[in-house]
């Protein structure tokens, strides 16, 4: 088994998740719907992780803070796409999002939601809570 | 019972059948998930005025807003996709008297694609042409069954139009170019084409290879020759760019340009944006018609300059004080961007708690739009719709607050 796996997240959109954080950005449901990782089957066998494993999810190094979280593990039922993952665009995805730091655009560029570079394995610690998120952001 | 607009995303949905007893949705027809969503929402996590912490009036929130702004040297004015047209008007009157910074959603989303679409280098169409008379959609890293759920039953694929009596079942075919199997990419069946991330201008200059019967750069080429066949067969076509695409493009939109010139030159092709925001566009369209530019202007030195320095992304970190409202940027933006919001005295104009909310100086909380407001929006495809609202409460709208801090500056 592999200690770590090497990702690029895409963000994606998701109709029950959207509607979970427009009741409630601070409820259980949607952090259960948002704090969680889409694999490729082939990258949650080489983890040794089935669905619900905790995932440390670790993005590149960025101004301001460690840009890792805990997620929950899920097996993507789609096509093959080893080294494609797949999370669902709130706070969670945004923590390991970096800014653009050049090229057009410069600073202000868009950064890239869609083109996250991370690396997974597993963990034992708790999912990230919101307020943690929060925490960080007032840190 | 009322009929009422949806603001939950930029279809504006215009017959939601609502009525509510006991604070509670009693009666709801049309409404889809995401809306439903956005509509239960009026019924929990409402903010109260606060300053530092602390309940207040709203008049003294509205004055401590004032003060903060007045006193900051290089103020960030941010959100606006969703307020009301009479609200962006307001804000953007706002940002002129302080010389602040303004910026919207749409500079980190669909504003490469939308100023193309604004200064007619990109032609479109109405969603409502789409119904009438469109036979080939592409949505193009868009997903709408998750984002816009509404959107292919009321306009691109299942209705009967005028010129489309015999809908999807003969007459429509959808397309979609995704990096993933996606909701929508489902019930587009074999005309899925999938693009590795960042792989949407390849995917591009085939299809432009494949309209000049050039063999295509691309694995499976027979499948890339059958689109460029439907392409040319089409009577009016409409693409649907998503994030997926404009993420994927940013400084390759020429491309983009190009390749609808060039269905342009064989048929008819439009594009409609993928706006998510209800109003993204009303602000795009009322920030231009005064600057110029549809997003990331500064007033500083009473002159409008536009740039990426004056996005949100690059403003967040040069700002002295900011205020939020239609969005919030602490849960939407990079973690580095909610960090820098979060750090300087933040006033947040919400009717409802969000990390924005909890991280602010001040709150201001405001009617909802759609619901408990009036006003008027521009659709994703630029039709304007004026909604009331169907429920009644003593909040002041976003208009009256922002005129409140415009008064007390």
């Amino acid at each position: 088994m592999a200690e770590e796996v090497a990702v690029t997240i895409v963000t994606v959109r998701d109709i029950f998740q959207d509607e979970a954080g427009r009741k409630s950005r601070f409820s259980d449901e949607y952090r259960d719907l948002s704090a969680r990782i889409l694999l490729d089957k082939q990258d949650m066998a080489a983890l040794g992780a089935k669905d619900g494993q905790r995932l440390l999810v670790t993005g590149q190094p960025q101004q301001g803070g460690a840009a890792s979280i805990v997620v929950a593990a899920k097996a993507d039922e789609e096509e093959a796409h080893p080294g494609l993952a797949f999370m669902y665009n709130s706070p969670w995805s945004n923590q390991l999002v970096s800014e653009p730091s050049g090229g057009a655009g410069g600073e202000g560029a868009i950064p890239g939601f869609k083109s996250i570079r991370a690396a997974v394995s597993v963990t034992d610690g708790d999912v990230t809570s919101i307020s943690e998120l929060f925490s960080r952001m007032r840190g | 019972m009322a009929v009422v607009t949806c603001t939950g995303c930029s279809l504006l949905c215009d017959d939601i059948e609502a009525a509510v007893t006991n604070e509670k949705l009693s009666h709801i027809k049309n409404l889809c998930r995401k809306g439903h969503g956005h509509f239960q929402a009026v019924f929990s996590e409402r903010t109260v005025p606060m300053v530092n912490g602390q309940k207040v009036s709203m008049d003294e929130a509205i004055s401590r807003a004032a003060e903060i702004l007045k006193s900051a040297k290089n103020p960030l004015l941010y959100g606006w996709s969703n307020c009301t047209l009479e609200a962006q008007a307001a804000g953007i009157r706002l940002a002129e008297k302080l010389g602040a910074t303004i910026d919207d959603t749409s500079s980190f989303c669909q504003g490469i694609l939308m100023e193309r679409i604004l200064d007619g280098r990109i032609p479109t169409c109405t969603l409502d042409d789409v119904r009438n008379y469109a036979d080939t959609s592409i949505f193009w890293g868009a997903d709408p069954s998750n984002s816009h759920p509404r959107h292919l039953s009321r306009f691109s694929y299942y209705p009967r139009g005028e010129k489309r009596q015999k809908s999807y079942e003969e007459e429509r075919t959808c397309i979609a170019v995704d990096v993933r199997h996606s909701a929508t990419a489902e019930i587009c069946g074999n005309y899925y084409f999938r693009v590795p991330p960042g792989g949407d201008a390849d995917f591009m200059e085939a299809v432009l290879a494949v309209l000049e019967g050039k063999i295509p750069r691309v694995a499976d080429k027979k499948k890339m020759i059958e689109l460029g066949s439907i392409l040319k067969k089409t009577e009016y076509g409409v693409i649907f760019p998503g994030l997926g695409m404009i993420y994927s493009m940013q400084d390759k939109m020429d491309l983009f340009e190009r390749l609808m010139a060039r269905l342009n030159e064989i048929t008819a092709f439009k594009a409609v944006p993928m706006v998510g925001h209800y109003n993204m566009r009303g602000f795009n369209e009322l920030l231009r018609e005064k600057t110029g530019f549809i997003n990331s202007v500064s007033f500083r030195g009473g002159k409008p300059s536009h740039g990426p320095e004056q996005s949100v992304i690059a403003a967040a970190k040069s700002c002295d004080a900011a205020l939020v409202i239609g969005s919030d940027p602490l849960s939407a933006l990079p973690f580095a961007t909610a960090k820098a919001l979060a750090g300087v005295p933040l006033i947040a104009i919400d009717p409802r708690r969000s990390l924005a909310t909890d991280a602010a100086a001040v709150t201001i909380p405001s009617a909802i739009s759609g619901l408990e407001a009036g006003g008027t929006a521009v659709r994703m495809d630029g039709v304007r719709v004026k909604f009331e609202p169907f429920l009644k409460t003593d909040l002041p709208t976003d208009e009256q607050i922002l005129t409140g801090i415009m008064e007390a500056i």
